[in-house]
């Protein structure tokens, strides 16, 4: 026979086995009072996995707005800018007036200032074509963005080749992956399959730019190029466009004004400022703002979208949470008349030794039990749900995006195994909560009070 | 024999019910010696189940001393008189309190699980204290399937599991028919001669025939055994 033993405290199985035995008394009622649980802890689960889903779709179709380390620079013209014009004009004479209504231009001394914001890993200036643009390829036509780089090499721009290299030479072009798909034969009759998007990688393209004297008459200048690399699709704008040198973009433009170009003077027309790393991204930002220029980071947007996200999971489980606060109350009543139809029960266990924690712990035990128990059959639940509405969604979706065009959605309801825990772990921390009141109830009765009890 | 190894002096007990103060002990001094059978007798309302429910550390008086072997039991806080309840005292109650969803075996180790036994020590101990009752095979009977007096012996192996030196019954012959009494009466002497000092609430006269020592209470005082007949002629 073991020696006598004089702990206050339950062994932890004991209490287990104590509380486990007194649940399995009451069958009934403690699966009824965890169903309510159940429905509460499901219905956490299930909003708060699709307030998450949905916040995936979006980032999903939001990182197509371009790398999130990159910020688009632009310049601050003063009012009365003409597109292609002869610069810019001044209104309101106020030349050093400073605000942020002063002309900014990002010419090259402009590049060195922003070169010397703390973080900025890269400054690369961009131009877009001052001209209409065809291309030609065998019978194909097609029309695309052009794009001037002002780096050689694109890996610098965060982008990667699907096919060939990412280093531009003159009379090279990059072109994104849609490209292809925007040539068409223009001889097709109406109802006549339309021709697979060619292989364009290795090919030629021929491009015909088209401008305008001053008497509307057409001048065509026909150019051809080698295409020696096709990008990986980043869903941003580069998936459409035609990457040139910047050089190359700089004569064409030239020729489409009939002027000369001096970046030096005129400015660059945007410039991608690449920066080290995403968490300085936003003070960079602020810094070239400062500075008078146009800053655009996809950034701010990402973040505003996900602290909408961020409340929407919080109103979502929040309206969850009220499912499990009616649960809550479920559980103190179902406690509270355990202990009125066991106060000689209470008593008894008093009389042979159980200490005032070990009642509380016993009835916490319990009500926790139930919270658990609830919990965990709510976590099935929500789970399971979650994944049937995963199924039909994405069925429906995708066949709504091979109708309509679009990327269709990989998840629609996302549950994260965290929140699983959470959702347990919540739960059974309710009936614990809604324990408290009666189990110190129980915990405080007078034994003899308790014994007498009819 | 030095100090005797209960010792009561000028215990009281009052309470307050509907106004009016119930003085249920009123300045009670007793001396229970060692390994003895005291038979506590009095009419209903005489105090006698508050001296017991006061000894055992079951209530706190509202005054007077309790000495336990050399311990007060009135200067105790709520854990210590808990721990004092599971080492020193075995109860007995009139209406057994068994667990109905226990079966005798559970409800006999019930009192080991919170001594902190582990639950092959706890099956073991309460069928050898089932056999010592005569119920070895009733182990697995819930109290519903016993009769009075079985679930009573099977309480008093629950009073035993954490060998206590002192055992309290409060009228454990109540719900009992004449037969099935006499039984508990007998285990109850049994006990005594076992060395356990046992001290018994009861207004069975038969109870008497077992009794080393006898106490007689009247409103909450101690009188003797001819004052007590002599109230109860009238």
């Amino acid at each position: 026979m073991g020696a006598e033993k004089g702990k206050s405290i339950l062994k932890f199985l004991d209490l287990l086995r104590l509380v486990l035995g007194n649940l399995n008394r009451r069958k009934g009622r403690v699966a009824l009072t965890a169903i309510g649980v159940v429905i509460g802890t499901a219905a956490v689960i299930i909003l708060v996995s699709l307030a998450i889903g949905l916040q995936r779709n979006a980032n999903e179709q939001l990182y197509g707005i371009g790398d999130l380390t990159q910020i688009q620079v632009s310049p601050t013209y003063g009012e009365g800018f003409h597109g292609g014009g002869g610069g810019p004009v001044m209104v309101g004479g106020g030349g050093g007036g400073g605000g942020a209504q002063a002309p900014k231009l990002l010419t090259t001394h402009a590049l060195k200032e922003l070169r010397a914001i703390p973080g900025v890993a890269a400054v690369i200036p961009r131009d877009y074509l001052w001209a209409s643009l065809m291309v030609k390829y065998k019978r194909l036509e097609g029309s695309a963005n052009l794009i001037g780089i002002g780096t050689n090499d694109l890996s610098d721009l965060g982008l990667e080749a699907g096919q060939g290299s990412l280093t531009l030479k003159r009379g090279t072009i990059i072109i994104g992956p849609q490209v292809a798909a925007n040539f068409y034969d223009p001889r097709l009759r109406p109802g006549q399959e339309p021709p697979k998007p060619p292989d364009l990688y290795n090919q030629q393209l021929t491009f015909v730019f088209i401008k305008w004297d001053r008497e509307g008459n057409e001048i065509r200048k026909t150019v051809t190029y080698q295409v020696v690399g096709v990008l990986t699709e980043t869903l941003g704008e580069n998936d459409w466009s035609i990457l040139m040198r910047l050089d190359d973009v700089k004569a064409l433009n030239e020729w489409a004004q009939g002027r000369r170009i001096n970046y030096n003077k005129d400015g660059y027309s945007q410039v991608i400022v690449e920066v080290d790393k995403v968490d300085n991204v936003l003070a960079v930002n602020d810094a070239i703002t400062a500075l008078g220029f146009q800053a655009y980071t996809p950034l701010s947007f990402v973040q505003g979208i996900n602290n909408f996200f961020v409340i929407l999971q919080f109103i979502f489980g929040g309206v969850g949470a009220i499912a499990l606060l009616v649960a809550a109350i479920g559980i103190a009543n179902t406690m509270t008349m355990a202990i009125l139809e066991r106060t000689r029960e209470i008593g008894l266990m008093k009389a042979i030794g159980a200490t005032n924690r070990n009642v509380l712990a016993i009835f916490l035990g319990e009500a926790a039990g139930i919270g658990f128990i609830g919990g965990l059959g709510g976590v099935l639940i929500g789970w399971l749900a979650g994944q049937g509405l995963n199924v039909l969604a994405i069925v429906y979706l995708a066949s709504q995006a091979a109708q309509q065009g679009g990327i269709p959605l990989s998840v629609a309801v996302y549950t994260p195994l965290w929140l699983l825990v959470f959702a347990l772990v919540f739960a059974t921390l309710i009936g614990l909560l809604s324990g408290l009141y009666p189990a110190l109830r129980a915990a405080t009765m007078v034994p003899v009070n308790a014994l007498k009890y009819e | 024999m030095s100090s005797p190894f209960i010792r009561i002096r000028g215990l009281q007990k009052h309470y307050q019910m509907g106004g009016v103060t119930v003085r249920a002990l009123d300045g009670v001094d007793i001396d229970i010696p060692r390994q003895t059978f005291t038979v506590v007798m009095g009419p209903s309302g005489s105090g006698k189940s508050t001296l017991l429910y006061l000894l055992g550390g079951l209530d706190r008086p509202t005054g007077g001393q309790i000495e336990f072997d050399g311990q007060r039991l009135d200067e105790m806080d709520e854990n210590q008189l808990a721990l004092f309840r599971r080492k020193a005292v075995g109860f007995i109650f009139q209406s057994y309190n068994l667990i109905q969803s226990m079966n005798a075996a559970e409800n006999v180790g019930f009192p080991m699980q919170f001594a902190g036994f582990s639950p092959k020590e706890r099956a073991a101990r309460s069928l050898d204290l089932l056999a010592r009752v005569s119920l070895g095979d009733r182990s697995l009977h819930r109290p519903s399937e016993l009769s009075g007096g079985q679930q009573q012996r099977v309480a008093i192996a629950r009073s035993l599991v954490n060998e206590p030196s002192l055992i309290l019954a409060d009228e454990p012959t109540g719900n009992l028919d004449t037969a099935s009494g006499a039984g508990i009466m007998q285990l109850l002497s049994d006990l005594h001669k076992s060395g356990r000092t046992v001290l018994v609430v009861s207004h069975d006269p038969r109870m008497v025939r077992f009794a080393t020592h006898k106490i007689f209470l009247l409103d909450g005082r101690v009188v003797s055994e001819n004052e007590y007949h002599a109230a109860s002629l009238e």
